[in-house]
């Protein structure tokens, strides 16, 4: 942070000056709309604080690149600027453009809300290309609570009820399944791996678990052994993964497949309903994952509070446990690691072991949620857990990231498709703009280096 | 980001020892898709009819397509699997039937042209990601498989529509020669004579190792681009005859034919790594996939078919997977494996199973299902796959045909031990004269069983002379 640059008296004031009239342009919208004051005020506070901490850094910024183009040779420094960031600067024409063309086209579309949704999209763009050089490290995990925190302000002042309580607490419901559920996918990631058996594993247990209290197993008994024959899938299926090295995906996709037939051949024997399970879920675990559940008489589902154990846990893991240390040493250099007699078939082993475990837990959660056995209830966990990683920013390669990434990744991908569907667009659209962002996303920090540099 | 150039490094190590074309990882589909087909053949002997093989190759080709569009673009390494195949040929085809229900595309020259050319340009838009933005390919394939299986809901909410009308008899597949097989064989020799190319070379050496190519002069940008072109117009000839085999349009597929065609890729031997592929062992690894769920279904389970299927498919996946890792062990001791010779040798033993199943089935008529009387060690073996028993007459028969299979059998190993032989040598160009050889004692073995059981035999050169 001590880089960055100071600007101007100048500067400063004409940032100021340029804040307070759009302010003052926003204010006057506000009032012309009708809103009620205090949004105004809170909205023009926001919009003074965001542009002129924008202003600051991306004046600093050009100042900086032409106090440096004044002293060398070369291009001339407008130019200089020019190159370093017109691909910012395209970006920003481009997203005015669009919403130049979305206000001549659509009737109504021009409001102070939009204006002030498109500030802050601009104030993110700007600040992920500018404060986000200065974060090496955690780029990401900036770039992604940015995303966040624009996404959920938009969404709040374009949303009906998108900040409301009850929002927020089925948005984090959601958001702990996924979470959990990419538990495995990041620690396999961490390795260098992959586990697309995770959605199978999720339906498996799912019909699994109602399928062993309806026989007459006990509830708490039957989820225990769901959750050890998760662990012993994953660990069959770290086995054959470490064994068959860069076929991990196809491994897994195998195992998944076949877990998923056999665990439905085995609870369809008898019944007549084929793939599906009926039987009654009880109270206290329908209570864990509910939208209504409580915890210690507090309102909100204890899934919640699950996921944020699991996560510090695994975040505070992860950075300090021999576990954790060792595990990144893995996924950076495998031969190096082995070297300092780090047993690679032991953590690969234990990272699937861990993977198979949180799916079937989830599956035994979502059994909880829904009240009814379905095998494919895991399905859209099949992409969605490795978007969820890849969006947070841990690396596939390996070694890089952590779980704190995917839980931002997660948030993101749950406000995101809330957001989306507050805005009247159904599963379809939500899939087709996710695959459209997560592309741009992780293009902001995950590129590779050329070919050139690598030899 | 120094980590990411360790990993692609680690792959390719045991390549080194093979020479020319033979490719020992052929070794598993080839025995695979004979013991399956010869299953299939015995529960179920009508396969072998030209309404059986047609239906066969209709179901089979567009998975076939899929997986050499996954192929073309896989061979080209950094881990590029394409999940993206599937909602991708969902894709053409919803547009397709919409622009045909517009009234834009009516004739077979534009709508081949326009599937081919989307294919190509979404193909095209990939590799330029790939080259250019540098995000790893398989999040690249994430996010078109996102984008697209969402679009093609947009497009075609729910299965429907028509296809263009030339294409109507297309599905019928009541013979083996429809256009489906003639698009399919024009894709595979096109593959075949591409890699005469030094394209194809340096496709090859681009995809073991990027650096290598890159240092030793190979344009990666050109042959990345070229290998997923290649892939895009697969992907369009995939889309033309899924469209032909459901006649209509379908956008939810796309799951299925993308998880089917890694699995068929893998199955037939190729390296999701980079640098291992090819027309031979994907269309193989695409029809075993066909075959498992083909013998399934020849056993009744009942409501649980589809869940035996998906067991199956998992099972013989991470099995046959498990045992590519025996592989340089049998490199070891072969040295000069063939997979040609190995093929023509298992196919001379399917031929007599298929001949068997054909014509002792017809002599026999319907024959009651339980052998009765002492236990007869074959009945013992055979019994449980076969669906009709064998009358006293055909048992006679089979008694007298016994020395002349035994003496067929015989032959085909003088022929493999003479490959063997011929191959310690340094001449290689004996090959096809021993298939042929090969190939006439089939012929013979053929004409004899024919003389033996007195029933009109089929034209078995086509198998024979593969």
């Amino acid at each position: 942070m001590e880089t960055l640059p100071q600007i101007s008296l100048p500067a400063r004031i004409l940032g100021l000056a340029i804040g307070i009239f759009l302010t003052a342009l926003g204010v006057g919208f506000g009032f012309a709309q009708g809103l009620s004051v205090q949004i105004v005020i809170l909205s023009a506070i926001a919009t003074l604080a965001l542009f002129t901490w924008a202003w600051r850094y991306v004046i600093g910024q050009f100042l900086d690149a032409e106090s440096t183009a004044v002293v060398e040779d070369g291009p001339s420094p407008l130019r200089r600027a020019w190159l370093q960031y017109r691909w910012p600067l395209l970006g920003l024409a481009l997203v005015l453009l669009a919403f130049l063309l979305l206000s001549l086209t659509v009737e109504g579309f021009f409001n102070i809300w939009n204006v002030i949704s498109l500030l802050i999209l601009i104030a993110i763009l700007v600040l992920t290309r500018t404060l986000g050089r200065q974060f090496q490290q955690n780029r990401s995990a900036f770039i992604g609570i940015m995303v966040l925190a624009g996404l959920f302000s938009v969404g709040s002042m374009n949303i009906e009820g998108f900040s409301s309580g009850n929002n927020i607490k089925s948005m984090l419901l959601f958001a702990s399944f996924l979470g959990i559920a990419s538990v495995g996918q990041t620690l396999v990631a961490l390795l260098g791996g992959l586990d697309l058996s995770i959605p199978f594993i999720i339906g498996a247990a799912n019909v699994g678990l109602l399928y062993l209290i309806s026989l007459g197993v006990p509830p708490w008994l039957a989820v225990i052994i769901v959750l050890v024959i998760g662990t012993l899938f994953g660990v069959a299926n770290g086995f054959l993964s470490y064994k068959l090295q860069g076929q991990a995906l196809i491994v897994t996709l195998g195992t998944g497949f076949a877990i998923s037939g056999g665990v439905q051949i085995i609870t369809s024997i008898g019944t007549a309903y084929s793939g599906n399970v009926f039987g009654t879920v009880p109270p206290w675990l329908s209570n864990i994952s509910a939208m209504n559940g409580s915890t210690f008489g507090l309102p909100f589902p204890p899934v919640i509070a699950i996921w944020a154990l699991i996560a510090l846990v695994l975040i505070v893991g992860l950075r300090t446990t021999v576990y954790g240390r060792y595990l990144y040493a893995l996924g950076v250099n495998r031969t190096s690691a082995s070297r300092v007699m780090i047993s690679e078939l032991r953590y690969w082993v234990i990272a699937y072991a861990l993977s198979g475990f949180f799916a079937a837990f989830t599956g035994g959660l979502l059994l909880g949620w829904s009240g009814g056995g379905f095998i494919g209830v895991g399905d859209q966990y099949l992409f969605l857990t490795l978007a969820a990683v890849v969006v947070g920013g841990t690396s596939l390669l390996g070694g890089a990231g952590g779980y704190g990434f995917t839980v931002i990744g997660v948030l993101v991908l749950q406000v995101l498709s809330s957001f989306l569907v507050g805005i009247g667009l159904d599963f379809k659209w939500q899939q087709f703009i996710f695959g459209l962002l997560i592309l741009p996303m992780v293009a902001l920090y995950a590129r590779s280096p050329h070919i050139r540099t690598q030899i | 980001m120094s980590l990411a150039t360790d990993a692609p490094a680690t792959a390719p190590a045991r390549t080194g020892m093979q020479g020319g074309r033979s490719n020992p990882f052929l070794l598993m589909p080839i025995t695979l898709f004979f013991a399956l087909l010869s299953i299939a053949v015995i529960r179920t002997p009508n396969l072998m009819s030209a309404a059986g093989i047609g239906a066969a190759i209709i179901v089979v080709t567009p998975l076939i397509l899929a997986t050499y569009a996954l192929m073309a673009s896989t061979i080209s390494g950094r881990g590029t699997i394409d999940l993206s195949v599937g909602p991708l040929i969902g894709f053409i085809n919803v547009t397709m039937i919409q622009l045909h229900a517009a009234g834009l595309v009516e004739s077979p020259i534009p709508v081949f042209l326009y599937c081919m050319a989307v294919g190509a340009a979404y193909q095209f838009i990939f590799a330029l990601i790939v080259i250019y933005v540098r995000v790893q390919p398989i999040i690249v394939s994430l996010s078109g498989y996102l984008a697209l299986s969402g679009i093609n809901l947009v497009i075609l909410p729910r299965p429907g529509g028509m296809a263009p009308p030339f294409m109507a008899e297309w599905g019928y597949g009541t013979s083996i020669f429809s256009p489906v097989l003639i698009i399919l064989l024009l894709a595979t020799a096109a593959w075949l004579l591409f890699t005469a190319t030094a394209f194809y070379t340096h496709l090859r050496l681009m995809g073991s190792d990027e650096r290598a190519a890159y240092t030793s002069g190979v344009p990666i940008t050109v042959v990345r681009i070229g290998a997923h072109l290649i892939s895009g117009c697969f992907a369009g000839l995939a889309a033309i005859c899924f469209t032909a085999l459901i006649s209509s349009g379908d956008p939810s597929q796309g799951t299925t034919y993308t998880l089917i065609a890694v699995t068929a890729l893998v199955l037939g031997g190729a390296s999701l790594s980079g640098g291992r592929g090819g027309v031979f062992g994907s269309a193989l690894g695409a029809l075993n996939l066909y075959m498992i769920t083909y013998v399934l279904s020849t056993f009744n389970f009942g409501t649980v078919q589809s869940f035996v299927t998906n067991l199956a498919y998992g099972t013989i996946l991470v099995v046959s997977l498990l045992l590519t890792l025996l592989i340089p062990v049998i490199q070891r001791h072969i040295r000069n494996f063939s997979p040609l010779l190995y093929f023509v040798a298992l196919s001379v033993v399917v031929l007599g199973i298929i001949l068997h199943a054909t014509f002792d089935y017809a002599a026999l008529g319907t024959a009651g299902a339980v052998v009765a009387g002492p236990l007869d060690m074959q009945a013992a073996l055979t019994g449980p796959l076969e669906i009709a028993t064998l009358s006293p007459e055909t048992q006679a028969l089979r008694v007298a045909a016994a020395p002349f299979v035994f003496a067929v059998l015989l032959l085909a190993v003088i022929a493999v031990f003479l490959r063997l032989a011929v191959g310690q040598s340094s001449r290689r160009s004996v090959a096809p004269a021993v298939a042929v050889i090969v190939a006439a004692l089939v012929l013979a073995g053929a004409y004899v069983m024919r003389e033996g059981a007195g029933a009109p035999a089929p034209t078995p050169e086509t198998e024979a002379t593969e």
